[in-house]
């Protein structure tokens, strides 16, 4: 119940690619096997670990209908993590990965952290995109890369936690503002008390992981 | 104001010009000056002038005052003019608008929503004209995006009308605005930080302008959500005081329903953002209960419904029951149970906080048990159940509030066995205690007190004790009531019969005949009790076949519902009431079609349907507490089902055991196969691993046999060398043959003795070479034995015996592989026929065609298993085929091993023999010696001299023989 932090996620690309499989699969640990078409948002949540800290993913899970952008649009400036996913069956998706960056790049904050996911590994007799052509992107673009498969859960967990992992980290470099919540992080309640004596401390910390 | 004066009474002299004429005039003036000035005159004269000329303003100056609100921006004055004005003309609720114009501050009446709206013809028109004019403002959707980037401007004198202008147009034209603000980057997060402006006046609109926007749009609510407007509205609620707290605080309540209410994806977010914990305190109301303003009733109220929408019956089973833990977690079912025993609390919280903590522990087993624990601090302290059933069955107590306690105790024993379990044994004679009041006791007495309403909800209430319960049905049979003195007692169930037969109130009838129906349905002994006694049955008939008023419908209705249960769970242990005899009394008294009529009374009555929507009792008024949630469940079970009953005769009564009978059959059979397959399953697996493990034995051997292959090889070429030298020993054999000779012993004789010796030494020499060569080739020969030996000991008596061993594993292994396969053909084999069997000989019923669905996805699984059996066997096959090599392959191994022992014998036989010559020459050589020696000896005797020499030539040539023989060998 008690967290450290909480992240905000969200979960963007073309329709049919597998976001709420891949949300379901890592809250339910089920697949789904029909497309039940996302109208709007949806949300679900779940606890991870990092670093022995627990931290309270809050994930929504986006519409890929280009009649809902206007809508799932209002949600990337809260967000602090994106899986922004593609279909490795359907080369048309992963064509239109720019323009789904260039949206979240200009309605987001600048320190979202962007984890860039080939969905449907499982399909490897009907892949269209290869493995590799998704490193490049992820390394043209500074984006974290993984092919994952909502049906047999292949990666499913790494995705969701390396995201975290990285703002994690980002939070630890002072990158991200902790107390702006807009930034789509927030301090557990708990450790917001003693978050603050920490945070005078801080320097020394810094120092501290600094010698390593 | 000059301006202004100019404009309305400059002109004493003319003719007054009318309205419309003065507002033509200012919005020319607002077109066309060229002064900032100017223009704010106008456009404040306009705002003076729109309520009274709000038709003239709204039609001639709206587009004049969408233009300032773009091309003034820089002055917030006139926007605000504008503003204003605009807000005039759209918003229509008059009221409203002069209390925000007298005071600037929210109004502080708990009421302001309340109040009825007059429905007079004034306000008619009012409204209309607001609608017009917002469709006006809403023609060119850049309007709303224009006002939305004014609601970011900081002044006061804008954001304020801004955000009522904005709530204006939403209240006239609610989805058409949102749709527009959905689509705007943006729109909804900037409408968002309107709560947190530090001016009250700001966020307080803000909120209002928030519930008009989220009403009854999932996305915006949403996105609302994501904006983190539970956390704030939380805050908010707080720092205003909870309950205690002002028109704020119902604001952001209202706010929070709309939220959450029928939006499962924002429940959700709340209660995994830990917001259910943030709800407890709120209900800290303390015993004092010093003042219960009518604000603090309306904040409560609206608590209670915001906890009662995140349990609400209606959600998803699994999203309320997670909520009710983490309500019971953090004690905030703890916190309501307080309130209901705590006393002063007005009746309408009373009921609300029961309501609640109904839903709150409905279904859910930890929250029931909890609730079961729950004491009223009295004295003695009694369980809260008891003194809520004392309101239930207690007239003096408002309707409401019976109902609500009603529907608790119908929530308490929702799937609830142990609870049902619990309230009837305070009936059961073995565990009455006399000392207390009881649940039992409470509802026997509801069930018998003169109040009808009481009767129906005691009845009610006992029935959920019931349902789905047969042990609980079966152990009511047991409970027996003490009547009048003397009289024997009488059984509950005849006790309910009779009453009915009393002919009292239709609601204390009808809920007792539903508490029959639900206490016999399902239940064959009840069936039994009811129709042992004589009366029930004539009672039943002749209330369903008499022709009475509309009032009687739905009783007979229900004695036709009771009757057709008495047939449908019938099992013929009365010989009087068989269900053949029973529908022959139908046919006979009342008729097929008049009973169906009848029975269908009951899901036509106009209030059936209300109560079939949501499990709360709820009713318009007292009389019309007729029909209970899970009671309609019942009818629209068995409707059907007894229609069906009665209309069949007995033949097809009969052959409709018998479909039901094949059916079950079937649906055992299906099961067998579904055994069968699961069977099947396990012994492929088994078999697979097998063979998984016979492929690596199988390796392993083939690695033994190369292995093998190269020690025989080995072996041979041993073998071919001792050939090769035992080849040469023949020779040498022969040529020893003749070599000894004897000698005469005369003078003449000497030189022949000489030549003797001579021969003799020749010949001792030539067999001193041989010996040699003959003890070198024993030596070999034995050094070659022992290596023979040792290697054919190592690897045939060990290797040989394993491979052996672990061949004879592998092939009984390949064999019980070979018979499970062929069991497994056998069990197919069988499966098929049966299916076939089952295939043909099921019934065309409506149930068999999922059967036969069933039946083909097994045959089809069966198909793939034979499939896989033929896959095994073949993989069985090819293994055999690799033992019979591997078998081959070592027998081959085995008889060359063979040949070479029995040339190693031979071998071994040359060696001995030649061996045994060699002892005999030896004898042979020793005797010559011995000769030699005597006839030196008489040599010497006779006076012949013997030169020494020719012993020690004897050596030395010895040697030399020696060397050559050396030689011969590096020959080789
Ligand atoms: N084989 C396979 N199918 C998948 C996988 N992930 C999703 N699918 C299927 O792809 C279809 C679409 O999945 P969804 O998760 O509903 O797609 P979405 O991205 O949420 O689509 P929208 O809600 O319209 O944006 C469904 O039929 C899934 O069963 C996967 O990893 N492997
Ligand atoms: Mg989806």
């Amino acid at each position: 119940m008690a967290y450290a932090y909480l992240f905000k996620y969200i979960i963007i690309g073309d329709t049919g690619v597998g976001k709420s499989c891949l949300l379901l699969q890592f809250t339910d640990k089920r697949f789904q096997p029909v497309h039940d078409l996302t109208i709007g948002v949806e949300f679900g949540a779940r606890m991870i670990t990092i670093d022995g800290k627990q931290i309270k993913l809050q994930i929504w899970d986006t519409a890929g209908q280009e009649s809902f952008r206007s809508i799932t649009r209002s949600y990337y400036r809260g967000a602090a993590g994106a899986l922004l996913v593609y279909d490795i069956t359907r080369r048309d998706t992963f064509n239109h990965l720019t323009t789904w960056l260039e949206d979240a790049r200009q309605h987001s904050n600048s320190n979202m952290v962007i984890m860039l996911i080939g969905n449907k590994s499982d399909l490897e007799s009907r892949r269209e995109v290869k493995k590799e052509e998704g490193e490049a992107f992820a390394r043209e673009h500074g984006l974290i890369f993984m092919e994952t498969s909502a049906k047999t859960a292949s990666n499913v967990e790494e995705a969701f936690i390396n995201t975290a992992k990285e703002i994690y980290e980002k939070i630890q470099e002072g990158v991200f503002d902790i107390n702006n919540e807009a930034n789509g992080i927030k301090i557990g309640p708990q450790h917001a008390a003693t978050n603050s004596t920490l945070s005078g401390s801080q320097g020394g910390q810094q120092a501290g992981g600094g010698c390593c | 104001m000059n301006f202004f004066r100019g404009v309305m009474g400059g002109q004493p002299s003319g003719p007054q010009p009318t309205g419309g004429e003065t507002v033509q005039r200012l919005c020319d003036r607002v077109a066309s000056s060229t002064l900032l000035e100017d223009r704010r005159d106008a456009v404040r004269a306009l705002k003076a002038l729109s309520k009274k000329y709000r038709l003239e303003v709204g039609t001639q100056a709206m587009a004049h005052l969408i233009h300032i609100l773009q091309t003034d921006r820089s002055d917030s004055e006139i926007l605000g003019y504008a503003l204003d004005t605009l807000y005039n003309i759209i918003c229509n609720e008059e009221e409203e608008e002069q209390d925000m114009l007298a005071s600037p501050s929210i109004p502080v009446s708990g009421k302001r929503r309340n109040l009825p709206v007059p429905e007079d013809n004034a306000q008619k028109q009012e409204e209309d004209l607001g609608v017009l004019f917002t469709e006006k403002f809403l023609k060119d959707p850049e309007s709303v995006m224009l006002l939305l980037t004014l609601l970011e401007e900081f002044d006061f004198h804008v954001r304020w009308p801004g955000v009522k202008l904005l709530t204006a147009l939403l209240k006239n034209q609610c989805s058409q605005v949102q749709g527009v603000i959905l689509v705007s980057p943006m729109g909804v997060s900037r409408l968002m930080d309107l709560l947190a402006d530090s001016r009250e006046v700001i966020r307080n609109d803000g909120l209002l302008l928030l519930q008009q926007l989220s009403k009854g749009n999932a996305a915006i609510q949403k996105i609302v959500a994501f904006e983190n407007a539970f956390e704030r509205l939380l805050d908010i609620i707080t720092e205003e005081g909870s309950s205690d707290g002002g028109i704020v605080v119902e604001d952001c309540l209202l706010l929070l329903l709309n939220l959450l209410k029928n939006n499962s994806s924002n429940q959700n977010f709340f209660k995994e953002g830990s917001y259910i914990q943030r709800m407890k305190p709120w209900f800290e109301v303390g015993d004092d209960n010093s003042g219960w303003s009518a604000q603090k009733v309306t904040n409560l109220h609206l608590m209670l419904q915001l906890v009662r929408v995140m349990v609400s019956p209606g959600n998803s089973p699994g999203a309320s029951s997670s909520c009710q833990k983490s309500m019971y977690q953090c004690g905030l079912l703890q916190q309501l149970c307080t309130i209901l025993m705590a006393t002063g609390v007005p009746a309408d919280i009373l009921t609300e906080t029961i309501n609640t903590v109904s839903e709150v522990i409905r279904g859910s087993q930890i929250n029931q048990d909890y609730f079961a624990s729950v004491n009223a601090p009295s004295n003695p302290p009694r369980p809260a159940i008891v003194v809520l059933l004392m309101s239930m069955v207690n007239e003096r107590q408002p309707f409401v509030l019976r109902c609500a306690v009603l529907y608790c105790f119908q929530c308490f024993l929702y799937k609830n066995q142990k609870g049902q379990g619990e309230i009837v044994a305070t009936l059961l004679p073995s565990t009455i205690d006399a000392n207390s009041i009881s649940a039992g006791q409470l509802l026997c007495g509801g069930l018998f007190s003169a109040d009808s309403l009481s009767n129906w909800c005691a009845a009610v209430a006992l029935a959920h004790a019931l349902q789905d319960n047969l042990t609980q049905k079966e152990q009511l049979l047991r409970v027996q009531l003490a009547t009048s003195l003397g009289k024997p007692p009488v059984s509950l169930l005849q006790q309910c019969t009779n009453i009915l037969s009393q002919g009292s109130k239709v609601q204390t009838r009808v809920g007792l005949l539903m508490l029959l129906c639900t206490w016999i349905n399902n239940c064959p002994i009840a069936v039994t009790h009811f129709l042992h006694n004589q009366e029930n049955v004539p009672f039943l008939t002749g209330q369903i076949s008499e022709n009475l008023g509309e009032d009687e419908r739905l009783v007979q209705g229900l004695c036709a519902l009771l009757l057709g249960i008495c047939i449908y769970y019938n099992d013929n242990s009365l010989e009087n009431y068989t269900k053949e005899k029973l529908k022959q009394l139908i046919e006979k008294r009342i008729g097929k079609e008049n009973f169906v009529e009848k029975l269908g009374f009951v899901a036509k009555h106009e209030l059936y349907s209300r109560a079939a929507q949501k499990p709360q009792p709820t009713f318009p008024s007292p009389e019309q507490m007729l029909f209970d949630h899970e009671f309609t469940k019942l009818v629209k079970e068995l409707e059907g089902v007894i229609t069906k009953a009665v209309h069949k005769s007995s033949e097809e009564e009969k052959k409709e055991e018998e479909v039901k009978k094949t059916l079950e059959q079937h649906d055992s059979i299906v099961t067998q196969y579904k055994d069968l397959i699961r069977d099947q399953d396990a012994q492929i697996q088994e078999l697979k691993q097998q063979v998984s493990t016979l492929s690596l034995n199988n390796e392993q051997m083939q690695a033994q046999i190369t292995q093998q292959q190269s020690q025989i090889q080995q072996h041979k070429d041993q073998y071919n060398l001792l050939k090769l030298k035992l080849g040469k020993d023949p020779q040498g054999l022969s040529s020893q043959g003749d070599g000894a000779q004897v000698n005469g012993l005369n003078t003449e004789e000497m030189s022949q003795l000489r030549e003797e010796v001579e021969e003799l030494r020749r010949q001792q020499t030539l067999l001193n070479t041989q010996l040699s060569d003959k003890d070198t080739l024993i030596n070999t020969l034995k050094s070659g034995a022992v290596v023979v030996q040792t290697v054919e000991a190592g690897t045939e008596s060990s290797a040989n015996r394993e491979l052996l061993s672990e061949l004879e594993v592998l092939m009984s292994r390949v064999q019980s592989q070979g018979s499970e396969i062929s069991q497994l053909q056998a069990e197919r084999q069988e499966l098929i026929r049966r299916a076939e069997a089952t295939a043909s000989a099921a019934p065309p019923s409506s149930g068999s065609s999922a059967d036969a669905t069933e039946v083909s996805d097994l045959e089809s699984r069966l198909a793939a298993q034979t499939a896989e059996t033929e896959r095994l066997k073949e993989e069985c096959r090819g293994l055999r085929e690799g033992c019979a090599g591997l078998e081959q392959q070592l027998a081959s191994a085995q008889s060359t091993v063979a040949v070479e022992q029995t040339e190693k014998a031979k071998l071994q036989q040359e060696v001995q023999e030649s061996k045994k010559e060699q002892d005999d020459l030896l004898m042979l050589l020793a005797d010559q010696d011995q000769k030699i020696l005597s006839l030196k000896q008489k040599l010497k005797d006779l006076g012949e001299s013997i030169d020494e020499d020719e012993e020690d030539d004897l050596d030395s040539r010895d040697q030399f023989d020696e060397d050559e023989d050396e030689e011969e060998d590096n020959d080789d």
